[in-house]
This record gives structure tokens, sequence and C-alpha cells, in this order.
């Protein structure tokens, strides 16, 4: 995969300090929101049949920003831990390891509830230790609640929602969406 | 009492396909396309055939209606399609997907309420399908 997750962090005075977990340049023509919970599994096939692919044609590319938000849906009793151990894996720069492994492995934890364990598995001993003390930090917490807020001021109501912006056009669209359809859709936007 | 009955029921689904076909042509098809494929029922090819043809064949059954002419097809027609619709929705909604229904374009996730309004307009178009036909045989023995 060519493209790098990044993970920064802005403070807001209104908002608790907001994680963003994107991947591309910003100034890229398109941008997509994608609002997932870790437990879906819905936003397990999103994220692993076309969000990869795109990150490698699109976002790679420059022609696509790819922003991750945090909607841990209430029925899913361990999609929460599960994002403020992936924001927490951000503040270290294993965002990218940390979702992939999630998704991966989620019907193991799903059932077991031992999301710590899943994520610092692909984890070194110094780094899982960082991020097990920092997935139970409040301010993780507030990111992810931060990011729930987002997603309900967008009109978001079921995960995965892709937010696709163009030219202050937004486009939003639910579901595992074939990655064919997606693609065809960007290059139509693309080719205006 | 019965005409007017009709009248109503022709103009209200008229409406309904008009507003239904206006709302997926404004946009580009391919998000229909998403949308439909998001039900995972079809192959890629058939998807991408039913978002670019069922968005005119809403328009040609809501000018139909509206007009009148051939009322009897248009409206089984549209009982046919809105019973699909109606099932397609009662299994998404009961296997626990969560998708949009992409009735009236985008933003919309399958609901008790969207399912109630779908079998309220299935009934509507079984009624004016019924009265159509039944008055299509009265005029024939007159």
């Amino acid at each position: 995969m060519l493209a790098v997750w990044t993970v920064s962090t802005q403070p807001s005075k209104s908002a608790p300090a907001e994680i963003v977990k994107s991947v591309g340049v910003s100034t890229a023509p398109i941008s997509i929101e994608v609002f997932s919970d870790f437990q879906c599994p819905m936003c397990k096939t999103l994220y692993e049949q076309t969000l990869r692919p795109l990150e490698d044609d699109y976002v790679a590319k420059g022609k696509v920003y790819l922003l991750h938000r945090d909607f841990p849906l209430p029925m899913h009793a361990h999609a929460r831990e599960a994002a403020c151990y992936a924001c927490a894996a951000g503040r270290i720069g294993k965002y990218e390891a940390a979702c992939s492994v999630l998704y991966r492995q989620q019907n193991v934890w799903s059932v077991d509830g031992k999301v710590g364990d899943t994520v610092c598995s692909v984890l070194s001993a110094s780094e899982a230790k960082q991020v097990r003390a920092m997935a139970t930090d409040p301010k993780i917490a507030a990111s992810v609640d931060h990011d729930v807020q987002l997603g309900t001021t967008a009109g978001v109501q079921q995960t995965p929602t892709m937010v696709i912006t163009y030219k202050d056009q937004r486009y939003p669209v639910t579901g595992a969406v074939n990655y064919d359809i997606l693609r065809r859709f960007l290059d139509q936007l693309l080719s205006k | 009492m019965q005409r007017r009955f009709l009248l109503i029921l022709r103009v209200v689904l008229a409406v309904v396909f008009l507003y239904a076909a206006y709302s997926k042509l404004r946009q580009s098809w391919l998000l229909f396309a998403m949308a439909i494929d998001a039900y995972g029922l079809l192959p890629q090819w058939a998807v991408l055939a039913l978002a670019r043809t069922l968005p005119w064949c809403e328009l040609a059954l809501g000018i139909l209606l509206l007009t009148g002419f051939w009322l009897r097809q248009a409206a089984l027609a549209a009982s046919l399609l809105l019973v699909v619709f109606f099932g397609v929705m009662l299994r998404s909604y009961a296997k626990g997907l969560e998708i949009n229904c992409a009735c009236f374009g985008l933003g919309e996730a399958i609901s008790a309420i969207t399912l109630l309004r779908d079998g309220v307009l299935v009934l509507a178009s079984a009624v004016l399908a019924a009265l159509a036909f039944r008055q299509g045989r009265a005029v024939k023995q007159i």
C-alpha cells in the first residue's frame, strides 16, 4: 500500500482534542469521510474490499483524501472499546495496523471481548503498554464522542456511511459499497 | 363516488412515482447503483442495468397513472413493482441490514416507517388495479 495513514491532534476551543485519522493529501479534489464501527460486519467488508483498493488507486495518486471517523453503535458491545484502542494506537502511529487487525479478527474479539489483546498482538511490548494506558484516557473517549457527534450532525444513521465531497457537493453513501461502482462514480466526478 | 376515489388513488400514486423518478434522475445514476448493490441481491451487471432503467420506468408509470392511459396495465405494473420493492425491503429489514431504502434518493434508512409507507402504497396500488379492472369490465358489458 502506497498511502500512509497520518494521525494528528487538532485542539479546538469548543470540542475535545480531535484526532484526525486521515490518509492522503487534504488538497485532493475529492474527500471521503468514512463513518464506521469496528464491530459492524459491513464495515469490515467496506474496509477490506473497497477502502484498500481505493487507497492504492485514488488516495496514493492524490485524487482522494480519506478520513476515518468512529461511529460505534450502541448495539455493539465492544465497538466503542475498539474505537478507543484504534485511536490510542493512532497516537503512536499505528492506526492502520490497529484497523487492519481489528477488522481481520472481528469475529474473534466480537465474541470473546479481548479487544486490547487483539490490537496489542500487532504491537511491540512497549507500544502495547503505551496503547493500553492511552485507551482508557478520557481524551481518547472524548475524541470518539466527537466523531459520533460529527456523524450525527452529518445525518449518519447507520454504518458504514461514506460522505463523499466534491466541489462542495456532498453525497452520502451507505453500506459496503462495491469498489467497481464507487470507482466509476469517482471517475465520473473527476471528469466533470 | 367510486370514480372520484379512483381518481384520487391514481393521482396519489402518480405523484409518488414521479417524485421517486425525479429524486433518482436528479443525481448520478451510479449513486442509485450503489444503493441497489447494498441490498446484495443482484450481480453487478444487473445492478448497473437496473440503476439505469428503473427511474425511467417509474417516470413512465407516473405519467401513465396521471393521464389515465392504459390504466389497468399501469396499475398492475405499479402494484407488481411495489410488491417487489416491499418484499426486498422486508427481507433486508428482517436480516438486519443497515442500508438505505433508496426509495426517494439517498439518505433514508430502511425502517418500520419506510416499510409501513411501502405497505400502504402496495395496498393503494392493489385497490387501484382492482377498481381499474372492474371499471374496464363494466364498460365492456355496456
